[in-house]
């Protein structure tokens, strides 16, 4: 049988991406050369390092980031203090032609930061006149050491809009908003970017956080020379909030842009969860600090196989498709009720369901001491499902409906005999 | 450092502590850890790798330590193939949680850092009490007399304390200091050790309980070599295990170089002590080395790590060969005799007995035999204390499955008690006796 090779291929602002995989902008798209490198490996676009514009001169602190470790798992999040471009503005603009000369199908985008109104301006004609396909509005760094800036911008929405309407006017371009997460509800900033002029939203930019403390030093990671601070945190650490946010913003009747997704994707399972809640293109940094820009061979070839196998041409079938499914939790079917199942054939004996399930849910195992294996009381079974997260054997604990007459049983009370001691008032509204 | 103390010097064989951390990480963390049940020392292997798990590495060390003063040791040593790993849930789907090297790290990372978890009891017993032998069976008794706050004496009748952990083991195979720093934090707990002091003579171990002591431990072990005839110690060329390996440990490399470099050499033995020996032989440059056993492979006592490690350094296994004499010239050994074996009906040890095949006999050509056919007891060592019962092998009979003798107040165990056994189960030995010992002088 001959498959037809999916087409991996997206429409953004009006470009066509020949996969939705970008770079974003960060230290992994700090010069052309870096770049180059990136589109050679296989990467469709890149938000380069956001620009700018010498007046004030931007040093990075040193040390810049800090690994957040779980268990002997390496980098499930980083923390870093990482500026914007601390490169002249003419170098970058430089790299720009370079990239537009030397790779004109890959599409560059912008991403600037201003500090006041002309500022702002000034990047956006600089960047539309040295080759930029579109511009991203950097409103969300947590931790310029420029008061006033980044995500300062991105928390108070009337600068965001009159900003992003000052790039507007000064530019034909695509311009992409991109949003913090440091925010309760992020459609709000999305909207005033939106009457602002934006085309499109990228989100979320690093989750304010601190990661980790020194215990010799008692200073928050990473130190600069004694001072910690709160600052970005990425990595797969924070996708549940970047999935979150998008996902909130394609629901959003009133916006209707498009979307660029990033925040802890690193496999592309993660890019395709991104999609399916309606970004049509992702971006990408900390799992390129943690693994290189190799990395986009196997989102390229894994995104590829799962588009095959589900018989899926293209790219845009999939943005948003499971946001139907997304519901707010009052929708629940509640009278519908399950179990645990247990495979005891495949059970190894470690026991650790029934550590669980004892300290953190029903109480329905029961432990065969002479052959080290659980037993399930059904109906004492919470569905909370803990068991299956701890075993070690995949598959070997399952999720099963059970019919509509089954009930589950109460959690019983130590002492009943206390009763006659009880102090509590008939509720008011009965 | 000499090419040939390089050779036998301690080989750094254990994890990092992120090793061990990252090995610790695959432990599922049993409930009712079944790796914890399967070690005689009781050191606790599902707890200590839960606690690295949860990054209280000082908490690992202490449990370590507080339940295995020779925690080093046995992680460096124990067959975990036959006892904690092989009990490892982590089996059914994969390979067992490595919970030896673990151990051994974190012992390890505890001298290096200064941590010392055992503390002496505040209260003070007054009771005095005399260990005899601080090999693994004496260092765990003394560790928990002490611990208690018992007076404990600890006599050894070697320069050094350890035992056959110090004159038994290659410090290739576990590192010397580890086994001092071990002994270190046990003599911080304030044991008395006295080193080079031999209590023997009639009933010279019997007398301790009237010069002030009020129990005592007997452990003193098996030291002496059983001989494969009486003329082996008259030849020259012939070793005894024991004195063989005493004089590695003793570094006397000069005089072994020149005994063996280049030679050819026998080892009698199919146990933990004649790999040991065969490995060593290698190591002092010996051209050919041979091990020649009575029985087969898979009947072999020594342990399977041990087995392959020596096959794989180029040992040549002679199986199914008993020898029986030695060919000589002026009292030189030039060569071994030897009569090949088959295996008849299972004998009382329920393993197949080797029987001589009749006009089988050939010579080993070899310059020198190094004996490692078991240990046993010194003999007369029984007249040290004669109202302890002992059997035909001096080994001494324990009451009812404890560690107590015949004679009130006299507690025994190790290889003294139990013949030749692991390190673990002369610490299990040991442990027990301090306990047993506890309730009695309570």
């Amino acid at each position: 049988m001959t498959q037809t090779q999916p087409d991996l291929s997206v429409e953004f602002c009006g470009k066509t991406f020949f996969n939705p995989f970008l770079l974003s902008s960060s230290p992994v798209s700090n010069s052309a050369e870096m770049v180059a490198r990136a589109f050679e490996a296989g990467w469709s676009g890149v938000a380069f390092k956001t620009l700018n514009s010498d007046r004030i001169p931007i040093i990075h602190p040193s040390p810049r980031m800090n690994p957040y470790d779980y268990g002997s798992k390496k980098l499930v999040g980083l923390q870093n203090v990482e500026q914007i471009s601390d490169r002249p503005l003419k170098d970058n603009l430089l790299d720009f032609l370079y990239l537009k000369k030397h790779y004109p199908r890959h599409v560059l985008i912008s991403s600037i930061m201003g500090f006041s109104n002309e500022e702002w301006a000034y990047l956006a004609k600089a960047s539309e006149d040295n080759g930029a396909d579109m511009l991203e509005l950097n409103f969300s760094c947590p931790h310029m050491c420029v008061e006033g800036s980044g995500h300062k911008v991105g928390q108070a929405f009337h600068l965001l809009e009159k900003f992003t309407g000052t790039v507007k006017k000064a530019v034909s371009i695509p311009v992409i908003a991109k949003m913090t997460p440091n925010i309760t509800d992020i459609t709000e900033p999305a909207l005033y970017a939106k009457n602002g002029g934006a085309d499109a939203i990228s989100a979320i930019n690093t989750v304010s956080g601190i990661s980790e403390v020194g215990l010799e030093d008692l200073v928050p990671k990473p130190n600069i020379f004694g001072v910690g601070a709160v600052s970005g945190t990425s990595g797969p650490a924070v996708k549940p909030i970047g999935l979150h946010f998008i996902a909130d913003m394609a629901k959003n009747g009133n916006l209707g842009l498009p979307l660029s997704g990033m925040g802890g994707i690193e496999t592309w399972i993660d890019a395709l969860e991104y999609i399916l809640l309606g970004a049509s293109t992702v971006q990408v940094t900390t799992g390129i600090i943690h693994y290189g820009y190799r990395i986009v061979e196997d989102l390229i070839e894994g995104l590829s196989d799962y588009m095959t196998q589900a018989g899926i041409q293209t790219v845009s079938e999939l943005v948003g498709r499971s946001l139907p499914h997304l519901q707010t939790t009052d929708h629940f079917d509640l009278n519908r009720q399950g179990v645990a199942e247990y495979d005891l054939e495949r059970c190894i004996g470690c026991g650790q369901c029934y550590i669980v399930c004892r300290d953190a849910a029903g109480q329905a195992l029961e432990w065969d001491t002479a052959n080290r294996r659980p037993r399930l009381i059904e109906d004492k079974c919470l569905s909370c499902m803990i068991c299956s997260f701890v075993c070690p054997v995949p598959g070997l604990i399952s999720y099963q409906e059970k019919d509509s007459r089954w009930q589950r049983q109460e959690t019983p009370v130590m002492d009943p005999a206390l009763e006659s001691g009880l102090k509590l008032a008939p509720p008011p509204w009965l | 450092m000499s090419m040939r103390e390089e050779v036998f010097a301690a080989k750094d064989t254990h994890f990092d502590l992120p090793q061990a951390f990252a090995e610790a990480n695959r432990c599922l963390l049993c409930y009712d850890p079944p790796c914890s049940r399967a070690c005689p020392a009781d050191t606790k292997p599902g707890e200590f790798i839960r606690k690295l798990r949860l990054k209280n590495i000082t908490g690992a060390v202490r449990t370590i330590k507080e339940n295995n003063i020779l925690g080093g040791a046995c992680g460096a040593l124990c067959p975990t193939e036959d006892l904690c790993e092989k009990e490892c849930a982590a089996t059914g789907i994969g390979l067992p949680i490595a919970i030896g090297k673990i151990q051994e790290t974190l012992v390890k990372h505890g001298q290096k850092t200064g941590f010392k978890p055992l503390e002496a009891s505040r209260n003070r017993e007054p009771s005095r009490v005399a260990i005899l032998g601080s090999g693994p069976a004496g260092l765990a008794c003394a560790a928990e007399l002490a611990k208690a706050g018992f007076q404990v004496s600890l006599f050894e009748e070697r320069p050094e304390p350890g035992g056959a952990l110090r004159y038994g083991i290659m410090p290739y195979r576990m590192d010397p200091e580890l086994l001092q720093g071990e002994i270190d934090e046990l003599l911080s707990l304030g044991v008395d050790l006295q080193c080079n002091r031999r209590i023997q003579g009639d009933r010279g171990a019997e007398k301790l309980l009237e010069e002030g002591f009020e129990a005592l431990f007997l452990a003193p072990g098996l030291w002496h070599s059983r001989q494969l005839t009486s003329r082996g110690p008259g030849l020259r060329g012939w070793y005894s295990s024991i004195a063989y390996l005493q004089a590695i440990r003793e570094e006397k490399f000069g005089e072994l170089e020149k005994e063996f470099l280049n030679k050819r050499v026998a080892v009698i033995g199919g146990g933990d002590v004649a790999l040991e020996c065969v490995q060593s032989a290698l190591k002092l440059g010996a051209s050919d080395v041979f091990l020649v056993y009575r029985r087969s492979y898979t009947q072999m006592p020594g342990e399977e790590q041990q087995r392959l490690s020596a096959l794989q350094s180029g040992v040549h296994f002679l199986l199914l060969n008993q020898p029986v004499d030695f060919i000589t010239e002026n009292d030189r050994i030039t060569g071994l005799k030897c009569v090949r074996t088959e295996l008849g009906p299972k004998d009382d040890s329920g393993r197949r007995k080797p029987q001589s095949i009749t006009g089988s006999e050939w010579v080993l050509q070899t310059d020198i035999v190094i004996e490692a056919i078991g240990n046993q007891a010194e003999s007369g060592s029984n007249t040290w204390y004669p109202s302890v019962r002992t059997d035909q092998q001096n080994l001494i009979r324990l009451e009812e499955d404890s560690p107590r003798t015949s004679r009130k107040g006299i507690f025994a165990g190790g290889d003294i008690a139990r013949g030749p056994a692991l390190v673990v189960t002369a610490v299990e030995d040991g442990k027990k006796a301090a306990r047993s010992i506890m309730a009695y002088l309570r």
